[in-house]
């Protein structure tokens, strides 16, 4: 056991992990719980977040790699992409059961971050590895969209 | 949870910051360490043989630099990072570029590295078939010594490679290209770009200084046999000739001959052909600048 630290959405938060501890069970570990567990191979895309900016599959990241990092989830404050992507996957609809949403709003926010005018191609694209089983996906990309044509 | 989830519980981590010390952790741990770059693989496969995971991101080994002497890409370079390089962003090495792009999603990339792509050896390894095409050979650093192994001799089955327990890959080193080279990367899965490649064909041509004649070929190709493979007496009928009707066509038929396909041997056998032919045909237009009838 080791005491480390990781900014996760711009405050330093401490806890003790292991060798074989993965950042997504410190994020939850320590009530960050938005961060979801799906298969927890990489595959499905439930528990993505930004470390040092860039979507990554938490389940494959250990903590120890991410001590001293940034990592951002759906829950940080004051980012205007992230709240206008939230407020279209309302008006979109683009949540049924909403597990997979956490992640696939982070990957919009990683791909506006990167492309802030991505083609429904590019949008699809980035989404390839967020897994969602109720929408067929439509509505997603029609929320990011109207985002990437509102956004400023 | 299953049984491999209780099984993987190493108890070591380490994050040197230099070559030497990664390897003497290499040398320490054996058969029981592993390197962990971006851990899509090593987190995901679970052995439980390790005890130790020697991470090696701190070892500077992120770069991608050309220069008279070729190419030379850290292994630790993010599938990613090469996917958006400017270097690989056009010309011959741009098919580096589009391999990196078809691994995994967007989420992996940004994690996996082209060093953990080729280390874990599958046989659908997307990366290889660019970096066999291109003639990359890679370096591969002990405690007592550093050697410079050819790409075609690493794979020696699935997820087996000819890299000791004490070795660490630093770098994948290509040669500078000739003068009018062509080359081109195809693949085909079985529903969406996250599968893994089905069949995945790379084809480079060097041509003559009347782009007439093939002077050089290689053709490699992922997910048709153990290991990612050449397809060398293909290459070999390319050699010398001059480009006519027909040839591609006759040399795609032996390329689909030389694959050791397991599983759906038929239609792998088959789209080798096809692919062989499409990558053929594209590496030879990108030189004469004339597109042969079939070419993508």
């Amino acid at each position: 056991m080791r005491e480390i630290k990781i900014k996760v959405n711009d405050e330093w938060v401490t806890g003790p992990v292991k060798a074989d501890t993965t950042l997504l069970r410190f994020l939850r570990d320590n009530s960050f719980t938005e961060v979801k567990k799906g298969c927890g191979e990489g595959d499905c895309g439930a528990c993505t977040v930004l470390l040092d900016g860039k979507a990554v599959t938490s389940c494959l990241v250990l903590a120890l790699q991410a001590e001293g990092r940034e990592v951002s989830t759906i829950k940080k404050k004051g980012d205007q992409l992230l709240e206008a992507l939230k407020e279209a996957f309302v008006k979109y609809e683009a949540a049924q059961c909403g597990f997979c949403s956490p992640g696939m709003i982070i990957t919009a926010r990683w791909l506006l971050s990167e492309n802030p005018r991505p083609n429904r191609e590019g949008i699809r694209d980035a989404l390839s590895g967020n897994l969602c089983r109720c929408t067929g996906y439509q509505k997603i990309v029609d929320a990011i969209e109207y985002v990437s044509m509102e956004a400023k | 949870m299953s049984k491999a989830d209780n099984l993987f519980r190493p108890t070591q981590y380490f994050r040197p910051t230099s070559v030497e010390e990664a390897v003497r952790l290499l040398v320490e741990y054996g058969e029981k360490g592993s390197c962990i770059a971006g851990g899509t693989d090593v987190l995901a496969m679970k052995d439980p043989q390790i005890e130790a995971l020697i991470d090696i991101t701190n070892l500077g080994l992120n770069y991608i630099k050309s220069d008279s002497q070729g190419l030379r890409i850290g292994a630790t370079t993010t599938l990613a990072e090469i996917e958006a390089s400017p270097v690989l962003s056009e010309g011959p090495y741009n098919i580096i570029a589009q391999a990196a792009h078809k691994v995994g999603t967007p989420l992996i990339r940004n994690l996996g590295t082209i060093g953990g792509n080729l280390c874990n050896a599958s046989p659908s390894a997307d990366t290889a078939a660019a970096l066999l095409a291109l003639g990359a050979k890679l370096k591969l650093v002990s405690a007592r010594k550093s050697r410079d192994v050819p790409l075609d001799e690493f794979f020696v089955g699935p997820f087996r490679t000819i890299k000791g327990d004490d070795e660490l890959l630093t770098e994948i080193v290509l040669p500078p290209l000739a003068p009018r080279t062509g080359t081109s990367y195809q693949w085909l899965t079985k529903i969406s770009t996250i599968d893994e490649s089905l069949v995945g064909v790379a084809a480079l041509v060097v041509m003559d200084d009347k782009a007439e004649i093939i002077k050089d070929a290689r053709i490699a190709l992922i997910s048709v046999a153990p290991t990612p493979m050449r397809a060398r007496k293909a290459e070999e009928m390319l050699r010398g000739k001059a480009v006519r009707d027909g040839l591609v066509e006759e040399v795609a038929k032996l390329v689909a001959d030389e694959t050791r396909p397991r599983s759906k041997p038929d239609y792998r056998r088959d789209m080798s052909a096809v692919l062989a032919e499409h990558t053929l045909k594209e590496a030879i237009a990108q030189v004469t600048g004339s597109k042969l009838q079939g070419a993508k």
